[in-house]
């Protein structure tokens, strides 16, 4: 049997590396401008509010809430389909920007919009990509 | 304002799967056919605008270098040929540029085309093709986003902000099909009942396999003229009334309104372009893809009076016979898929309706349609006004 094909790995960009060596080091960046202090998501090589080529980085705190989501069940593109179902969520971060990624974890499956959630990261196997995804806050 | 063009003939080939037709028959027998119903021959045809092809990256090589005009008889007459591609939007994106062309002098008529064969895909390559239109290969790719979670997410969000239900979703589908059965270039023709679609397997939470659009192979043309040529071309011409768009996104992720997106922006910019307003509407012609953006487009346009779009088409509004018809081709949901050219199908069947050539779905006494369009995950949001009248 032939192995199941691999998942696609991020292609880092000269101005996206630093995201993802935090990531490595469990830590969720955030692009800012130092002209205009706009956090940026995702990284840019410019900031998109000024044209500025002054750019630096934030750690973001790693919480934020589901903007929207899905639990994919079938037709995964190739390599995710030994991974249905799985959680594809948009998330607003508290400091204002949106990401796509992974709700993970103990009852995943049942996210809600509004949900709040905080970041974790995920090593994907056979690589040392380290994937922000997220994990629903429990009640306190 | 002055309608800056009209649209003069029209042409299509049988949406499905036609593995035995290539993409180049399927493109000249479409815009042969356009080009006879607008009683013109090859060589009045000043401009070729084909958009992009998707299953053959060498029949798309051959729409940008003018294959088309050596087909079609136009060699040493026309004097541009020219793609335009943004994907599902090509419709009005073409339409918006052929009508510029025209308007300023540049062209008399333009022939604008689309045909593509991703129906006759692997189902799989089919999945992954739509992996990538507008997807970030380096943000969204690697966590497995695809087409169908694209829509089922939008799906999500509008249904937490509005209430709408699951049902009121199947009923879009329902509606659709309930126009497909008339259309003979339709690829699914059997009728369909919200039960069927709730009992579908289920793809991407809130989507079921009936609610997520099927690949097709199909062609459709259509061309654009000035105003004062139309008449002498056709008795029936289309006028181009009004249009309105609105870029919200690359990646869906950094929308902030997915259950809006654009549309409103855009429906304002075009009434008041026509100068009409959402009464002045006989049939509106959305693109679909998935059941949540009707409801979306249907919102934004006025045209639920005070109901939710849900709620609207769900008491059958739209239906066959009732006050206010849409996509009276079936839609990408029931026509099917044709990559950039689901939007151009729906385009054309606006025309078809204002023609008075929709043959057993034709909806009486039509003088005023809306188109709407979109590409990529939704990235823009696109409204035409078509009117049989001038102004």
């Amino acid at each position: 049997m032939n192995p199941l094909p691999a998942r696609p790995l991020p292609r880092p960009t000269t101005w996206s590396a630093p995201f993802w060596e935090a990531a490595k080091q469990g830590r969720l960046s955030i692009q800012v401008c130092n002209s205009c202090q706009k956090p940026i998501m995702y990284p840019k090589q410019f900031c998109p509010g000024c044209l500025s080529d002054d750019l630096g980085w934030m750690t973001s705190q790693g919480h934020g809430e589901v903007y929207t989501f899905t639990v994919q069940e079938r037709g995964a593109p190739t390599g995710f389909a030994d991974c249905v179902p799985y959680v594809l969520a948009v998330i607003r971060l508290d400091e204002g920007v949106q990401l796509l990624s992974n709700i993970v974890g103990e009852g995943a499956i049942n996210i809600s919009c509004g949900d709040r959630v905080s970041v974790e990261f995920m090593t994907i196997s056979g690589s040392d990509f380290a994937l922000p995804v997220f994990r629903r806050d429990t009640a306190e | 304002m002055k309608a800056p063009s009209a649209v003069v003939g029209i042409g299509e080939v049988p949406t499905g799967r036609y593995p035995e037709r290539s993409d180049l028959e399927a493109a000249v027998t479409a815009c042969r056919a356009a080009i006879l119903d607008a009683g013109l021959s090859p060589r009045d045809i000043d401009v070729v605008m084909p958009t992009g092809a998707l299953a053959s990256s060498h029949f798309n090589v051959d729409l940008v270098f003018s294959r088309l005009c050596e087909e079609l008889g136009l060699l040493r007459s026309a004097k541009m040929n020219v793609q335009v591609m943004a994907g599902g939007a090509s419709s009005s994106a073409m339409l918006t540029l052929a009508s510029a062309l025209v308007a300023t002098g540049s062209a008399r008529t333009v022939l604008v085309v689309h045909a593509d064969s991703i129906g006759s895909l692997p189902p799989q390559r089919g999945i992954d093709l739509f992996a990538t239109t507008g997807v970030s290969e380096e943000w969204e790719a690697p966590y497995g986003h695809n087409m169908n979670a694209v829509g089922a997410m939008v799906s999500q969000r509008y249904m937490y902000e509005t209430g709408t239900t699951e049902e009121e979703l199947a009923s879009v589908c329902v509606a659709l099909r309930s126009w497909a059965v008339l259309n003979p270039n339709a690829m699914f023709r059997n009728p369909l009942t919200v039960e069927e679609v709730l009992a579908s397997k289920m793809v991407a939470t809130p989507l079921r396999s009936k609610q997520c659009n099927m690949l097709a192979d199909g062609a459709s043309a259509f061309i654009v003229a000035r105003p004062d040529d139309a008449r002498t071309m056709t008795d029936t011409p289309v006028y181009v009334r009004g249009h309105g768009s609105l870029v919200t996104h690359y990646s869906m992720s950094q929308d902030v309104d997915l259950a809006n997106l654009g549309f409103r922006d855009a429906a304002r910019q075009a009434y008041e372009q026509a100068g009409l307003t959402p009464g002045d509407i006989d049939v509106a012609e959305i693109y679909d893809a998935y059941p949540v953006f009707p409801l979306i487009s249907m919102d934004a346009l006025g045209l639920c009076g005070d109901e939710r779009a849900g709620t609207f088409i769900a008491a059958g509004n739209t239906l066959p016979g009732g006050p206010m018809p849409m996509t009276t081709n079936g839609g990408m949901l029931s026509q099917g898929h044709t990559g950039a050219g689901g939007g151009v199908a729906v385009l054309v069947e606006a025309f078809r309706q204002l023609m008075g050539k929709a043959g057993e779905r034709q909806v009486p006494n039509v003088v005023n349609a809306v188109e709407t369009a979109s590409g990529g995950t939704w990235m823009d949001s696109h409204v035409t006004i078509l009117s049989r009248e001038a102004r």
